[in-house]
């Protein structure tokens, strides 16, 4: 498996501290700055392709990896949460606003003996 | 020739304060290019050089984008850089005594990547993917 792209975006959530729809935005932000085009150009099966997301945010237990998995529209996806991403918290009025950031990693099995440059 | 396009960058960027489409058209860019990492290059085992690049920035005055400076982002590979229109300009409130309004300015940038590329004569059949259509 060779990676072909690492797509990266950040989300948030600013009133409710909900961590999972912060790492679900994140994910939409870091998908939708790139399309892979090659699956359409090269033949290449897009159910094919293995999908490592890694999501950082203050309080990783709690987010539903799940559900963040199944806003991955192609491929075999896999979800890691780890402590990052950043809490805001306003003091003077009692807010936390949730910061997190997502990396997707797209993998392909390319063999480059069956390409050459023209 | 076989020009493949592998992948589309996108982004915005924007100029508040000093109306420079350039700068606009820049910003765009680098939001396009630096939410991803591509590493296709080396995927299929070729020099990242061999990129080509083509670049449309949409503003709402493409004559005023200095479309070398926009191509001078690009680290590597061909960079063509197109400005057309699009974008948006909003007016800010007017001041007082201010008889026309200044604008902010949004760009648009597409960053489309290619490789002249085709299957190796010696690839197995039953390994080589299939030129042109397959499953998407």
């Amino acid at each position: 498996m060779s990676r072909i792209i690492l797509e990266m975006g950040t989300g948030n959530d600013l009133y409710g501290q909900d961590y999972t729809k912060a790492a679900r935005r994140a994910v939409q932000d870091a998908l939708h700055h790139s399309s892979l085009i090659l699956f359409r150009s090269l033949g290449y099966d897009h159910a094919e392709m293995e999908v490592n997301v890694t999501i950082a945010v203050q309080q990783p237990d709690q987010v539903d990896a799940g559900l963040v998995a199944a806003d991955l529209p192609r491929g075999k996806a896999k979800v890691t949460v780890v402590k990052g991403g950043l809490d805001v918290h306003d003091e003077d009025n009692g807010t936390v606003s949730v910061i997190a950031t997502a990396a997707v990693e797209a993998c392909l099995d390319i063999d480059p003996n069956d390409w050459v440059l023209s | 020739m076989a020009k493949k396009r592998v992948a589309l960058e996108l982004g915005m960027g924007t100029a508040l304060q000093s109306q420079d489409y350039t700068k606009a058209a820049i910003r765009a860019v680098e939001d396009a290019l630096w939410h991803n990492s591509l590493t296709m290059a080396d995927a299929f085992g070729f020099p990242k050089e061999a990129m080509l690049i083509d670049v449309d920035v949409a503003v709402q005055r493409p004559d005023q984008v200095d479309v070398a400076k926009v191509a001078a982002v690009f680290p590597y590979g061909q960079a063509t850089v197109r400005a057309v229109h699009g974008g948006l300009d909003i007016p800010k409130p007017l001041k007082d005594g201010q008889s026309a309004p200044t604008q902010t300015i949004v760009a648009n940038a597409a960053v489309a990547v290619s490789f002249d590329m085709e299957p190796a004569n010696g690839a197995p059949a039953d390994k080589k993917p299939a030129p042109e259509g397959g499953a998407s």
